[in-house]
């Protein structure tokens, strides 16, 4: 027995050791810095990429290794907060306000304007996506509009019109019946779909209303057309089945998730359309040669549609905190922007290398120019940047307004009742917030104060200082209808 | 013995349980302790953390005070009672697999006619799915194929291979069945939709041909169903009550599961919640009277809650059977119309309807087959075979051995298993429900597990996850309370 338990432990000595020596770390000659991302070719792609420049750069060589099975946002948090978080980390639309309310990310404001990766560099749509109050905590590695993609083939396969390029509701609702009447003859399951999904905010926009009030201070969604529009997201998904429910499309995924499978459905015609960003041609271009197309999204009067980024930021707890900013410097250098000009990764993140021949024509993909383009319009005339209040995370505020709307589809709410419901929620989370964070108190007050001088002169039918507004819809829908002034009052 | 030689054989067993008493406090009593004391706090992992360390404030109770109004908690504990429902069907699923495998003669060993059948059968299933890839007809063959194989294999074998089947899913890693389990619900290509389009085209056929029937036979048959339950349960609550088994609040539990779905029918029907209460509690109060209107002959004083236990776990079966009968009723006429366009199979995992249940199925296979089985296997084989030669002698009945011999004896078992489902059942359903639906569709199948996960990992909400948490063990303490109450009876009889 004894001898057993010696060579256990030292077996177990042993292979811990090895276990060290071999560590990642420990192998490699150089820095290596750990990027919490997915591992697909573009980023396999940056990473050579980013070697190759700091060589021309004459710096020193890093390593940096792909870290995709931490990239949820359960384990970036809970990895970070404990001091194991990855040097580099990949955050979407939503995430960023969540990071940085840990504290976990760099704030770069001065750095990234010293080391040429400050704000002014990118889009000022993406502003919202790599700043929180002002301070800047990332940069985008690529920016991307939505739009509705077109596979002109299924519509011809059916003998259907294609959607033009600006449609309405009532549009869509009359091409999608007519679409899938074809599409799904009668004493035949119903296998093919008019589009994937749509976001409720952005139909919500359509009509003039967001989320928040102008200085996010509180949530509007308790409105006629909020309820107009779970009402209309009823009837085309259960009612006329133009869009197959969240958890329709869930099961259709033979393999993976539903977000993975909706490409493949496309390619193979169960999707007529679907909503995605210009990245999604990564996803399309090895699924065959089938022709694409790009419209807006339908609108209820107000053209919209979504812009946001995949933003790269810096750990505070990095132990090389010099050569992850390297790597920003790099995400704004013209070798990273011309590789996601050609990659269809989206908008590269400096927006002068989207007017560029590499991004609108890039050569053997000539089947993706007209989209392209479509999509570069989109970006600089209809996008409009998500609305974060820094009073209520935004992934919370999605996640009660993606349940809202599932609970109309499911059958569990009406409109109204979800449209009351969803207030209730996101105003108690901002009333909650307030209460715990002494600092955001200070400005929750100040901002509601403004929001009664906003009310007070909207009611006297005068123009509202562009300065006063903070949600970035607001913003863009009062100059639309010519409601803002744009110097600041004396 | 000497002291210095006891002082070492001491050191010595402490060195021993060292890694345990350290691995414990540090996994369980230490996270345990610091749990209660953040349920009272307002800890936020977004600003109580390494990089942040914002004032931690005591909250006092303001955490359970906003769980109690929360509509999600009430949502998902709703939800966690849901699927506990589960439980006695679980419990006697893996009873009558025990008594089945009890009942498989055992024959001798035959390890190696048994490998060659299961190396025909591998090499077979490859070149079905080679041949029919995942066709319905190459599916279809491969269950076949399957299904003879067992047989033979049990031919062999005797009961093993039967016992290491049954035992299959207890032994398989969670997340793997999960997702199996995801794809036989595909409702576009997994096999129980693929098996059920062509039988649903057929009722579906069937309803068309035969209409009359559907609209008025069926709710008839259903109607007739329905009478015969109460009054066999009628019945044999009288029974019980004169031979002085059940108590009073046994015949009230009994009368209010036979009421309880005339509520339901009534409330969909159209009737306002508060009529169909009162009717359904004026039936009650009338099959209770009617129950209880003699007195008992002997005279035999038993306490309130005798037999309490027995008739819950009946309610438990009998109120969804109810249930089914009243749902019957109501579609039948319905069944017509909607045949015009044919039935289609369920979206199992996508319809706020059918995903509870369709966790349930899954589940009660699990269940199936897990130490429950084993434990019943265990209890079985330690009956004294005298009572049965006894009940042989007497001229008793397979039904009657079972329910005077084996499920008295098994009481032990049986509120063993009880207990520890209820415990299992309370805390669970989080990794079912992470892989299978991510709690959806609009959260049927969030459980309070998951609800902790999510407000403590999504949100950050460390001190309100911590206070779920302690809500919950509140709920299992009270629950296993109750089940030693009033469950263990027949074990302590």
């Amino acid at each position: 027995m004894r001898r057993t338990l010696l060579f256990s432990l030292l077996a177990l000595t042993l292979l811990s050791a090895a276990l060290y020596w071999t560590k990642p770390e420990n192998r490699s000659t150089g820095t290596v810095l750990y990027w919490m991302t997915q591992n697909d070719a573009v980023k396999r792609e940056t990473v050579a990429l980013f070697r190759q420049w700091l060589v021309e750069q004459g710096l020193p060589p890093v390593e940096v290794r792909i870290d995709h099975s931490n990239q949820d946002i359960t384990k970036k948090l809970v990895q970070g907060v404990s001091g194991v978080g990855g040097d580099l980390i990949d955050l979407y639309f939503s995430e960023l306000e969540t990071m940085q309310a840990t504290g976990m990310l760099t704030d770069l404001t001065d750095l990234a304007r010293r080391e040429g990766y400050g704000t002014a560099m990118t889009y000022p749509a993406a502003y919202s996506d790599i700043t929180v109050r002002g301070r800047q905590y990332g940069f985008p590695r690529n920016v991307d509009v939505t739009m509705i993609w077109v596979n002109r083939d299924t519509f011809a396969r059916y003998g259907q019109p294609e959607p033009p390029q600006r449609w309405s509701w009532d549009e869509f609702e009359e091409c999608g019946k007519r679409f899938v009447a074809a599409a799904n003859p009668p004493g035949t399951r119903h296998r093919v779909y008019y589009l994937n999904r749509v976001w409720p905010y952005v139909l919500r926009r359509g009509l003039g209303l967001s989320t928040f009030n102008e200085t996010m201070t509180r949530c509007t969604l308790d409105d006629p057309r909020n309820v107009e529009v779970l009402r209309r997201m009823y009837r085309w998904t259960v009612e006329e089945r133009l869009m197959p429910t969240a958890a329709d499309q869930a099961a259709m995924a033979a393999d993976g998730t539903a977000f993975d499978s909706s490409f493949g459905l496309f390619a193979s015609g169960r999707f007529a359309m679907i909503y995605e960003g210009l990245w999604a041609l990564i996803r399309l271009r090895p699924l065959g040669d089938f022709r694409l197309g790009a419209v807006e999204p339908f609108t209820g009067g107000f053209a919209n549609t979504e812009i946001g980024s995949g933003a790269v930021a810096v750990y505070a707890g990095s132990k090389h905190p010099v050569e992850a900013r390297r790597f920003l410097q790099f995400l704004a250098s013209e070798p990273f922007n011309l590789l996601i000009a050609r990659s269809g990764d989206s908008l590269p993140p400096v927006p002068k290398y989207a007017s560029r021949r590499e991004f609108l024509e890039p050569p053997g993909y000539e089947r993706d120019w007209a989209a392209k383009a479509e999509f570069a319009r989109a970006g600089t005339t209809i996008a409009i940047a998500q609305s974060k209040s820094p009073f209520a995370l935004p992934s919370v505020v999605y996640k009660i307004d993606g349940s809202a709307a599932e609970a109309v589809i499911a059958g569990q709410r009406t409109p109204e009742e979800a449209a009351r419901e969803e207030t209730q929620r996101i105003n108690a989370e901002i009333a909650l917030t307030i209460s715990q964070d002494a600092g955001l108190r200070h400005l929750y007050d100040e901002q509601v104060a403004r929001q009664r001088q906003i009310d007070a002169r909207r009611a006297a039918g005068r123009k509202v200082p562009a300065a006063w507004i903070s949600d970035p819809f607001h913003l863009a829908y009062y100059r639309a209808q010519g409601w803002l002034e744009e110097e600041p009052p004396r | 013995m000497k002291p210095r030689r006891r002082l070492q054989r001491w050191l010595t067993g402490v060195a021993f349980l060292l890694p345990n008493i350290a691995g414990f406090c540090a996994f369980t009593l230490v996270p345990l302790v610091m749990s209660f004391a953040m349920a009272f706090t307002n800890w936020d992992i977004l600003r109580h953390n390494l990089f942040r360390h914002d004032p931690l404030r005591f909250v006092g109770l303001a955490n359970f005070a906003r769980l109690f109004a929360d509509t999600e908690f009430w949502r998902d504990l709703g939800n966690t009672l849901f699927f506990l429902l589960g439980l006695p069907f679980a419990i006697a699923g893996s009873l009558i697999a025990a008594l089945l495998l009890t009942r498989v003669a055992k024959g001798r060993a035959a390890s190696g006619p048994l490998l060659a059948v299961a190396t025909i059968v591998l090499v077979a299933s490859a070149a079905v799915l080679v041949v029919g890839g995942f066709s319905r007809n190459g599916v279809l063959g491969l269950f076949g194929l399957m299904a003879g194989a067992v047989l033979v294999a049990g031919l062999l074998s005797g009961g093993t291979a039967y016992r290491t089947l049954f035992y299959l899913p207890h032994f398989t890693a969670g997340v793997a069945t999960f997702v199996l389990w995801k794809k036989l619900y595909n409702p576009h290509t997994g096999p129980f939709n693929t098996a059920l389009a062509p039988v649903l085209d057929g009722v579906s056929a069937m309803v068309r041909a035969a209409p009359a029937f559907f609209t008025y036979g069926l709710p008839a048959l259903c109607g007739c169903a329905a009478v015969a339950i109460v009054l066999w349960q009628e019945n044999r609550l009288r029974r019980r009550w004169e031979d002085g088994e059940a108590g009073t609040a046994a015949i009230a539990a009994g009368a209010v599961t036979l009421a309880l779905p005339l509520a339901c029918f009534l409330r969909w029907q159209g009737w306002s919640l508060a009529l169909a209460l009162g009717a359904a509690a004026a039936a009650a109060g009338l099959l209770f009277g009617v129950t209880v209107r003699r007195p008992r002959p002997w005279g035999r004083a038993r306490s309130i809650d005798a037999g309490l236990s027995s008739e819950l776990s009946l309610a438990l079966v009998g109120v969804p059977l109810l249930l089914a009968i009243t749902g019957g009723m109501l579609a039948g006429p319905a069944l017509p119309a909607m045949a015009v366009a044919g039935f289609e199979p369920p979206n199992w995992l996508g319809e706020y309807a059918w995903a509870k249940p369709a966790l349930m199925i899954m589940a009660l296979w699990a269940a199936i087959g897990s130490n429950s089985m084993i434990l019943y296997l265990a209890g079985l084989s330690n009956i004294p075979p005298e009572l049965y030669e006894a009940a042989d002698m007497d001229g008793a009945s397979a039904m009657q051995r079972f329910w005077h011999i084996t499920w008295p004896q098994l009481a032990p078992v049986t509120f063993f298993i009880a207990v520890m489902g209820v415990i299992n059942g309370l805390q669970g359903g989080f990794e079912m429900a992470r892989t299978m639906t991510l709690g959806g569709p609009a959260g049927a199948t969030t459980t309070l597990s998951y609800f902790i996960f999510s407000q403590g990992f999504e949100t950050g909400r460390l001190g309100y996850a911590s206070a779920i948490a302690w809500v919950l063990f509140g709920l299992v303490f009270v629950f296993s309370l109750v089940n030693f109450r009033f469950g263990n009876r027949d074990v302590n009889d």
